[in-house]
This record gives structure tokens, sequence and C-alpha cells, in this order.
């Protein structure tokens, strides 16, 4: 339960930023959709407890509208259909990984977008 | 702090009703219960809001509520968060409801007395710590008072009572309450929740007791039998109701 405080503050913001035009987006009310308990995210926003397991990170984002892998990365957490989606292709997938490591952001998203348009034609 | 300002029922009932008004312009209009309290006090108040054990924090025993008025922070116990103890659910709104009441009736007292001794760290002692036995302080029973009013407005339980029972027409609880008292063998000054109120208290999500107290304070529970020229004995809804608890 170390916490992490930088997580916790950004969905604070994040659901503080909603509350002020949908009224659902209370504390108790979150924590429902999300599928915890109020305290826990009480205390997950004030960083005092770690941050939920990557399932419900998921969900908060899409009740957000934010990117799930920018707040799973924020927990220092990993999609876990990541996992299954590897196992999928066990030696191509990896080798892939290991050859992209150490590229820039902007390189690797202009290597996803030609892989996206390859996949298209 | 400066001395509590008496205020008259009229005024507590307003100021809350005032509060539900401007709620409603903001987030729209609030026609049915329940009341929204937690919207309230953290979408329309703007206060920031968080569970904790707060006899520990505090370092006082019956802690339910705290107030921080110049951090504009709430805290509630943690053993009345509703999603780890639903049978709570009644409580937990009282209790913010209660603080709301603090919030809209009190601040202006403490914000003009800026200066709190710290108690713990670099967190401020709480502005007002609400003790489930500290009902006797005047302002401890004005927040209280304004929860009643917020939780169970006069026209709201007035509707549900019409809806639900075709009339405005009191019920008589004497005979109900008797019978209780009898079977669990409360004393005489025990007021047993009647039925009609655990009805009523499901839909207006407050506890059953909070609901007798203002369907008493309304007139539409009666615990004697009025004298038989006040209203006509033929329309009493104790017909209606049946003894649904026997």
């Amino acid at each position: 339960m170390a916490g992490n405080p930088l997580f916790g503050k950004k969905i604070r913001e994040l659901r503080e930023a909603k509350l002020r035009e949908d009224a659902t987006f209370t504390l108790r009310q979150f924590a429902e959709k999300v599928g915890i308990s109020a305290t826990f995210l009480s205390k997950v926003e004030r960083g005092e407890f770690d941050p939920p397991k990557a399932e419900n990170i998921i969900k908060m984002a899409e009740l957000l509208g934010v990117d799930a892998d920018e707040l799973l990365s924020l927990a220092n957490k990993v999609d876990p259909e990541l996992e299954k989606i590897i196992k999928e292709q066990p030696t191509a997938l990896p080798d892939l990984l290991r050859t992209v490591r150490g590229m820039s952001a902007e390189e690797l998203r202009k290597l996803t977008e030609r892989a996206r348009k390859e996949q298209k034609d | 702090m400066a001395k509590v300002k008496f205020l008259k029922h009229d005024e507590i009932e307003n100021a809350a009703l005032c509060l539900l008004a401007e709620y409603g312009r903001k987030y729209g209009e609030v026609i049915e219960p329940p009341v929204p309290v937690d919207a309230i006090l953290e979408g329309h108040l703007g206060l920031a809001f968080d569970f904790d054990n707060l006899p520990k924090l505090i370092g006082v025993p019956d802690v339910l509520g705290a107030t921080w008025i110049q951090d504009k922070v709430v805290l509630v116990d943690q053993s009345l968060d509703p999603t780890d103890n639903p049978r709570k659910e009644g409580r937990y709104r009282f209790t913010l409801a209660h603080e709301i009441g603090h919030w809209e009736l009190h601040r202006h007292g403490f914000l003009a007395n800026a200066c709190h001794p710290s108690l713990f760290g670099d967190k401020p002692a709480p502005s007002i710590v609400c003790r489930s036995g500290s009902r006797k302080d005047p302002m401890e029973w004005q927040a209280d008072t304004f929860s009643g009013y917020l939780l169970m407005p006069k026209d709201m339980v007035l509707a549900a009572w019409q809806r639900r029972f075709g009339s405005p027409t009191p019920y008589i609880a004497k005979d109900e309450m008797a019978d209780l008292s009898a079977k669990w063998g409360l004393a005489d000054d025990e007021r047993p929740t009647v039925e009609v109120a655990k009805e009523m208290a499901r839909a207006f999500n407050v506890s059953g007791q909070a609901m007798q107290i203002r369907l008493i304070g309304l007139g539409l529970i009666r615990t004697e039998q009025p004298p038989p020229d006040l209203f006509d004995a033929t329309s009493s809804v104790s017909s209606a109701i049946g003894r649904e608890g026997e």
C-alpha cells in the first residue's frame, strides 16, 4: 500500500473535471461504476493506496474518456490483453518488441502508422 | 468560532431548499427522491470529499464526519462507506447532508476566524468534528435539522405520501407503535419505526428513524389519536396502510 500520488492526482483531476458537467462523477458513484469501494478509491486518489488492478484502470479510462494506456502507464501496469496478444504469436511478437526497443516515441508512432496502413491494404 | 447564531426551523428549511434549487439550476431540477447529497457536496459546492478512519486521524472516538472549512474538505468515517456497508446507506447520507448543513449555516463564522492550531503534522485541525453523541450542541442540532430538510424536502415528502395513499391524511401510528414496543420490550419513551416510515425511507434513501421523525414533523404520522372533531376519522390512512407490519 505504498501509494502512487501521481496516478491518484490524475484520476481525481479527471473525475472532478467530469463532475463539473455530470453529477454522476462523485467519488461514490464513480467507485461503484469502476467496481471498487469508495474508501479504496478515496485513498488511491490521495496517493495513500496503490492503483487498482488493470481491469479497473481500463474501466476508469473508459468512463473518463481518456487513453487507457496512459493511465496504465502512470500506474506502472500493462494491459493484460497484451500478454494474450503476445501469446498468439509467441516468437514473432517478442522478436518485434526486442527489435523496436530503443526507438524513439516518434519513430514508433511512424512504424505503427505504416503497420496500420499495410493492414488496411 | 463566533457564537452560533440562533436559527428558526423556517430559516434552516429555507437554506436547504435554496441549496437544492441552486443545485437544480446547475445539474437539473431534483423532482423525485432520493436527493443527490454527494453530488450537491462535491459537484455543486465543490468540496473535496473523502473517506478515512476518522477516530484514528483526529484522535477522537465516535467521529462520523469532519469539515475543514478553510480547505473546503469533508471527511466521513470509512465505517459509513455504503459501497462496503450497504446497511449504513441512510447514516452515510444523513452524515453527508449534516456536513453540508455546517457548510451552509456555519462556514462564515469559521472563515472569519481563520487561525486554527495544528493537531497533526501539516494538516490543521478540522473546523468541525461531528461525533455520534454530540447532538445537543446547538450547531450540531442545526446541522441535523438542515440534513432532515435537505434529504426529505416537504413538497417531495407530501407528493410521495399523496402517491402512496391518495390523500394527505395522516396515519395514526399509536397502536402500531404500542404493538411494536410490546413485541420488542421497548421503554415507554422509545418510538419504534412503523412500517410506513420504513417504506417511505426506502424511496428517500434515508434511515427509517429519520423518515419517521420527518413524517411526524410534517404531521403525516401521528403518535396520538387526535380528538374526534379534529379531522374526519373515516379519512385516516390506517385502512390504506392495512397495518402491514402485523
